[in-house]
């Protein structure tokens, strides 16, 4: 089959090894460093092992990926720092230990997306039901724009009031733990 | 160097663009980034907190499947869009403290829509679950969870059964109402479907009102204006969740129509104005997904390569 279809993993394959020296200088942007070669497998395993329909760029499809394999990285190394910690915490006796039993680990979720709510709710009706089309159900910014009948700049506004909440949240939520 | 203040500013302009599934500017955004360490270090610290805040949103539950609201019957009425948003919220509020106020009242409308490829199941709240194929949208009501309106596509309908408050799906200008079910609905350009697997369908209760028991199969064919009643083998409804397809005696519109939905893949039907096909075969939908060209061997067609997609033809 052709090498050119851009709606197959062997299209998106070609383009890998089209744009590869492109999508190392973004990881290596995003701070990927020496790892940039492994993280651009990771990229390549994660869409091989997806369910993927007909992507229209591939290029930006690649990017897409990549960078949300960034943020997972960046997001998981922050969680060993945060287990680390714990563990130190334990062990001079000053806190808690790390490894919860499910139910209050479930109970602690519960309550931080409850704070997380009352957080996003405070900011107006508006915001978090944008917030929530496009981050949690997955809409296009466009999409929630054409629903809510507003703009696009009113949808992306939004979500940078949004944002910038959910930024303060997480670096007061970590500053408590300390 | 900007201030730390001016690159946090900077970075949630990134994320909130590079958000959406339509940025194109990467090259813009590795420009930015490689002007200063810390750009990427900012865009990671607002990206990781935006993902973690959109996952327990997730986690405590997605507000389409549940509809209460904190307003009160009695309160004077808002506009439907203040409504809409009051639900979205209160809906989540609801669920995170487990409080739930029905409200039987006005339609309050939203729509779920795949793209070509994905399957999504949706879980209502009275333990309904509707899977959606890909390039599907269907209609629900936050007010009324036992209402849904394919729009189109296919969806497969597993319905708790309630006989006051019978399950009502509205398939084009057709009526469906079940009496305790698991039954496949289609709609695309070649027509309405409706498979039964287990309990029964009530189909137009209002015009033709015929009982589509399991085994069976109505259809209505767009070309013809026809309605009819065929046998369907109980195992082969709503088979695409499990990655298979069957046809039989399907024209090439209808195995084009179906393996694009599922596959994600545009597939056509070639060469219109040939003698109509008549297909028959079951088919894996993953080996097409690798290789669109494997579906000529199993089905006996021609498989051409065009501009947007892969042509079917008869051999």
């Amino acid at each position: 089959m052709s090498v050119t279809d851009p709606s197959s993993s062997s299209g998106l394959e070609s383009a890998l090894l089209t744009y590869r020296e492109q999508l190392l200088r973004f990881l290596r942007a995003r701070g990927a460093g020496d790892a940039a070669e492994d993280i651009l497998q990771e990229v390549w395993i994660r869409i091989t092992t997806s369910n993927l329909g007909p992507v229209a760029s591939p290029l930006a499809y690649l990017h897409t990926v990549a960078n949300a394999v960034m943020v997972d990285r960046y997001r998981s190394v922050r969680q060993a720092e945060k287990r680390e910690r714990d563990w130190a915490d334990v062990h001079t006796g000053e806190g808690e230990v790390s490894s919860e039993p499910s139910a209050e680990r479930q109970l602690t979720a519960t309550q931080e997306a409850a704070k997380v709510l009352a957080m996003l709710d405070s900011l107006g009706p508006r915001v978090a039901a944008i917030f929530r089309r496009h981050r949690v159900d997955g809409l296009p910014q466009k999409a929630v724009a054409a629903e809510l009948g507003v703009s696009l700049s009113t949808v992306e506004g939004d979500l940078r009031t949004a944002y910038r909440a959910l930024a303060e949240w997480k670096a007061r939520a970590d500053g408590e733990e300390r | 160097m900007a201030s730390s203040e001016a690159i946090h500013e900077q970075a949630l302009d990134w994320a909130v663009r590079t958000g959406d599934p339509a940025f194109t500017d990467w090259a813009g955004f590795t420009a930015w980034l490689e002007a200063d360490p810390a750009h990427a270090q900012a865009y990671d610290a607002i990206s990781a907190s935006v993902a973690e805040g959109a996952e327990l949103l997730r986690v405590a539950g997605p507000a389409n499947d549940i509809s209460a609201s904190h307003e009160p019957v009695s309160q004077a009425p808002v506009s439907s869009r203040r409504r809409w948003l009051g639900g979205v919220l209160a809906a989540s509020v609801a669920l995170v403290v487990g409080v739930g106020l029905w409200q039987r009242e006005r339609a309050d409308l939203y729509e779920i829509a795949t793209a070509p490829g994905e399957i999504r199941t949706l879980t209502m709240r009275d333990g309904t679950s509707i899977a959606l194929s890909g390039q599907t949208t269907i209609e629900l009501d936050h007010n009324d969870p036992r209402r849904a309106r394919l729009k189109h596509g296919e969806a497969l309908f597993t319905v708790r059964y309630d006989a006051d408050a019978p399950f009502r799906v509205a398939v084009g200008e057709d009526r469906l109402v079940d009496i305790g079910t698991v039954f496949d609905v289609r709609l695309d350009r070649q027509g309405m479907s409706v498979a039964v697997s287990e309990g029964a369908v009530q189909f137009n209760p209002d015009a033709q009102n015929v009982r589509i028991d399991p085994g069976q199969r109505l259809s209505h064919d767009i070309a013809t204006d026809r309605y009819v009643l065929s046998a369907v083998a109980v195992g082969q409804v709503g088979e695409w969740r499990q990655g298979r397809l069957t046809f039989e005696q399907a024209s090439l519109e209808r195995v084009a129509s179906d393996l694009t939905r599922v596959t994600g893949i545009p597939f056509s039907a070639g060469a219109p104005g040939g003698k109509p096909a008549s297909i028959s075969g079951s088919v894996l939908i993953a080996p097409i997904r690798k290789d669109p060209q494997a579906i000529g061997d199993l089905l006996g067609l021609e498989v051409i390569r065009t501009a947007d997609g892969w042509s079917l033809a008869p051999l």
